[in-house]
């Protein structure tokens, strides 16, 4: 039996799935400033106390309302606060409040998904019904009377925000894991008699998670944006901690003679927003490896 | 004499990274009027690009280098892509048959509308006159009741009705070119026959020209006057059809003769693969691009430039640097393959296997899936995918299940496996009953059966390395102790199958089809399982690849002893692997038998069909055959005919027939046949 031992040597050149990923992620420029402008967001907000020029809860009311100067660069508030050093503080509501409620999301929610799409049948219809029936709702009145009812605060913004966020995560999930339980690798798994456990952990979950990673991060400019707007209601963060909705909010008032006050602020918002949708748009190109063979 | 399409020097490129692939590399052929021109080759070979880069059907990332396409005495390149000039011609002069029917008609319009586009468009007709066309039509693609059924939509139609349609609709505008792209390759054997013996008759009443696009060298002797041959881009050897099917020169036409069964041959013939992979297009040598799989380069082919097509004989063309003008070049060519590949041509003598004891038995299996409507999936009627099955498999043998597809053979391979659940019957594997036996219990018997899937794509995890997805039956059966033992064994199968252990690594995705079969069968035998089923298991490979898993297939059933189920739709191969055959038509076997009593003196009308619907890759043979076309096609299981499920298509069937089901009565050697009328 020679012919079994011989082997066939001309495999495709090797070149890492990583490697393929990376290259096509930073294909373009604008993907490169978003990436950059989220990790200044991240490092901005761990290191802020040694970032900021000032304590941003330090009131003088002497000083208060003070155009951009040498001292206060981008001027102070009503409170005679810094504008620049409770921007650099806001940065952490606004991140926890995004990474917590799409985590909490993604978590509950993909989870549901998929138990509905891989047992189906009784489980499946409850399930999806009930997202169906969350969904319904929508999500900023979701969220206001969630919100109300929690009593504000930093924690009651991210569980309204992460409940209106479930039902999409199930969906999305629920789609995958059925479309890809119909693939024959998953089959063949069934056949050689795979733990379910097994089965949704090794073959079922890492063929679904792409779709759900890219949701994840568009979903967290939705809520940052979502809680800057909740701040801007006054169901945000408590006064006086610093977020960069009620803060927009706080500078409304003297819009037409500090329009720094609430533009500033503003301006984070539409950025960091901005930038996670640019990456979100890049990931799913990347993470495709359909799309990524042909780049 | 002119030509009606003369293609000189074409060069079509890709662009891809910053890497140029070379889809068609200098390519010259022409086609004469009324002629059927064959162009032969594998996937990947250029021989679809080639043929669309005269009408600029081409993708964005391709361009045409450099090439004169000229037709009709004008150079195609020289219009613009959607110029007025290229629309005319393109669906006017030039007629192109996609592959896949199911996609190539919009499903929001009815066939009538979308072949009278074509004629409003190109030939200034009114409505009345177009609609008028499209029955004429559609009537002379012999689709029945044409008046009713040019108001249908798509989805009313079958898949070979379809591929009538596209016929038309490419024949609306009386083309002088046919373009068919494999028109046929995703249809059942006896409705290719019908649609080739269809085009075929279109040419001779016509005097329309058709370039067949195909890898199937069997319909290419059947049907083509001259072939082009073409391998990585180029073409290797062209030629009148008994001078490439007689006297085939270029190594790589020969080789792809070797490596494809055929439905005559002797049964100890041992396929020739050609081993290897084709060149990878971005980065082809500046030699021959068949140097590396060529059993006869000499030193000279390492460092010569790619040769040109040389005539040899009147009209056949050669590109190649070896000295093939001698005659007896086929005869050194099978000598020195055999000596150079180490392998003998023969297999052992064949023997049946029917004294070893039966491992599988099948009884009245009965497969039904319930056919549902409305919002409460009210069931309305059973699908009755499998109906009343019966046979024996015995250990170390080959069964070979054939059939058209929809009659059922994958559905019975699934319920023995119990992927799906059977509705009635008896599977009794080893002597225990299987069909009803519960998921827990089915653990220790799944051990010993295992499945090689289809597609080798789709099969096999793309997330995982190959060492997890060999291991993983190891690990869940809790075949192995340790770590090292898991290693070790991974390493011995990928041996097995001939994979490189050092692989191990890698995701499915690096890996060719054929490799990646090859993955799928050391995953099939990890468990050391001594039945496997076969499930169409190469019918997704290219056809030099095919021969390499045949063969490896082969020497594990030897080595093994495994036994197998072979379930495929290619008769040719089926005979080549199978000891004993089943046919199978519309969930039930219609005749089973060893194979040299069923291919030699098959009984049932449906197998007699199936057989002369076969080509054979040897034009003086396709000659003398009388070519039956089998009328109609499979009906759905929804609605069966009544009495012998074959009898509104068979040729001999009387109203006896249209009452009274036949049992499948069997023959003292095993031959059984469901049909009265033998």
């Amino acid at each position: 039996m020679e012919a079994t031992q011989k082997v066939e040597i001309n495999v495709p050149r090797r070149k890492s799935e990583f490697q393929k990923f990376i290259k096509v992620l930073l294909a373009r420029k604008v993907v490169v400033i978003s990436l950059s402008i989220l990790f200044l967001l991240v490092v901005v907000a761990i290191f802020a106390p040694w970032i900021a020029p000032y304590n941003p809860y330090t009131q003088n009311i002497a000083n208060s309302l003070q155009p951009p100067s040498k001292e206060h660069i981008l001027g102070t508030d009503q409170l005679g606060r810094d504008v620049l050093s409770r921007i650099i503080y806001g940065s952490r509501a606004s991140l926890i409040v995004g990474f917590s409620s799409v985590a909490l999301a993604g978590v509950i929610g993909s989870t549901l998904g998929l138990v509905a799409g891989y047992f189906g049948g009784i489980l499946d219809s409850i399930i999806m019904r009930f997202m169906d029936a969350l969904l319904a709702i929508p999500p900023i009145v979701l969220a206001l009377s969630l919100g109300a009812a929690l009593g504000g605060g930093l924690v009651g913004v991210v569980v309204a925000l992460g409940v209106a966020l479930i039902p999409t995560y199930a969906r999305l999930m629920r789609g995958q894991v059925m479309a890809v339980r119909e693939m024959d690798y998953i089959k063949a798994g069934e056949i050689s008699g795979i733990s379910n456990l097994r089965n949704i952990l090794v073959h079922v979950m890492p063929n679904c998670i792409s779709p759900i990673i890219v949701l994840a991060t568009l979903n967290l400019g939705i809520a940052i944006l979502a809680e800057a707007g909740l701040s801007f209601l006054g169901l945000g963060v408590n006064p006086p901690q610093a977020a960069w909705g009620s803060m927009v909010n706080d500078g409304y008032q003297y819009l037409s003679r500090l329009p720094g006050l609430s533009f500033a602020p503003g301006l984070c918002i539409v950025l960091v927003v901005m930038a996670f949708n640019i990456v979100g748009d890049a990931l799913r190109d990347a993470l495709d490896p359909k799309l990524r063979g042909s780049l | 004499m002119s030509h009606l399409l003369e293609v000189k020097n074409l060069k079509t490129y890709f662009k891809l990274n910053d890497q140029t692939v070379k889809a068609v590399d200098d390519v010259s052929y022409h086609v004469n009027e009324g002629e059927i021109v064959a162009i032969v080759g594998e996937s990947g070979s250029g021989k679809s690009v080639t043929q669309y880069s005269g009408i600029k059907l081409i993708p964005q990332s391709a361009e045409i280098v450099s090439g004169e396409v000229i037709f009709e005495g004008s150079d195609l390149l020289k219009y613009k892509e959607n110029s007025e000039e290229m629309r005319k011609v393109r669906g006017g002069k030039i007629g192109v048959i996609f592959q896949e029917p199911m996609t190539s008609l919009n499903p929001v319009l009815t066939v009538g509308e979308q072949i009278m586009e074509s004629v409003m468009l190109h030939k200034q007709f009114s409505r009345k006159r177009a609609k008028e066309r499209a029955v004429e039509l559609l009537n002379m693609v012999g689709i029945p009741d044409a008046q009713e059924r040019v108001n249908h939509f798509p989805y009313q139609f079958s898949g070979g009705m379809r591929q009538r349609i596209m016929i038309a609709m490419a024949m609306s505008c009386d083309p002088k070119l046919l373009i068919a792209d494999e028109a046929t390759t995703a249809l059942d054997v006896t409705t290719q026959a019908q649609l080739l013996e269809l085009l075929k008759d279109i040419v001779k009443r016509t005097n329309t020209s058709i370039i067949l696009v195909t890898h199937n060298l069997g319909i290419v002797a059947r049907y083509a006057d001259r072939i082009y041959v073409m391998y990585a881009g180029r073409i290797v050897e062209s030629g009148e059809n008994k001078d490439i099917f007689i006297k085939p020169k270029h190594p790589y036409t020969i080789g792809l003769l070797n490596s494809v069964p055929r439905l005559d041959d002797p049964k100890d013939r041992k396929l020739i693969p050609i081993e290897g992979l084709p060149p990878d297009l971005a980065n082809k040598p500046k030699t021959c691009s068949f140097l590396d799989r060529c059993p006869f380069k000499m030193e000279a082919c390492e460092y010569s430039p790619a040769p040109q097509l040389v005539e040899v004989d009147k009209g056949h063309y050669v590109s190649c640097y070896a000295d093939i003008k001698g005659n007896d070049w086929n005869l050194k060519f099978e000598e020195e393959f055999a000596s150079a590949s180490e392998q003998v041509i023969m297999k052992k003598e064949w023997k049946s296997k029917e004294n070893n004891g039966v491992i599988l038995e099948v009884q009245n299996l009965k497969t039904y899936f319930p056919f549902t409507k409305g919002i409460f999936n009210r069931k309305i009627a059973d699908i009755k995918a499998v109906d009343d099955v019966s046979f024996k498999v015995y250990k170390g043998e080959t069964l070979g299940l054939v059939g058209e597809s929809g009659c059922g053979k994958t559905t019975v391979a699934r319920s023995i496996i119990r992927m799906y659940e059977p509705t009635d019957g008896k599977i009794i594997f080893n002597g225990t009953d299987i069909a009803k036996m519960s998921k827990r219990n089915l653990k220790n018997i799944r051990k010993n059966m295992s499945l090689v899937f289809q597609d080798p794509s789709s099969s096999l995890d793309p997330r995982q390395k190959v060492f997890n997805i060999i291991g993983e039956p190891l690990i869940i059966n809790k075949l192995v102790d340790s770590k090292k033992e898991l290693h070790e064994r991974v390493e011995e199968l990928m041996r097995l199958v001939g994979l490189d252990p050092n692989l191990k690594d890698r995701v499915p995705h690096e890996f060719s089809g054929g490799q990646r079969q090859r993955i799928g069968i050391a995953r099939a035998l990890a468990s050391n399982p001594s039945f496997i089923v076969c499930d169409e298991a190469i019918s997704a490979l290219d056809v030099s690849i095919q021969a390499q898993i045949i063969n490896l297939l082969e020497e594990l059933q030897e080595k093994l002893g495994l036994t197998y189920l072979f379930i495929a739709h290619d008769l040719s191969v089926v005979r080549h692997i199978a000891d004993r055959v089943a046919v199978m038509y519309l969930g039930k076997i219609v005749e089973i038998g060893d194979w040299k009593s069923l291919y030699d003196n098959p009984k049932h009308p449906y197998t007699k069909a199936l057989l002369d619907a076969v080509p054979i890759p040897d034009p003086l043979i396709e000659e003398q055959r009388e070519h039956k076309v089998l009328k109609g096609e499979v009906p759905s299981l929804l609605s069966r005919p009544k009495g012998c499920v074959f009898s509104n298509r068979c040729p001999i069937a009387t109203d006896e027939c249209r009452e009274m089901d036949p049992p499948l009565s069997v023959e003292e050697n095993g031959h059984g046949v469901a049909c009265i009328k033998v």
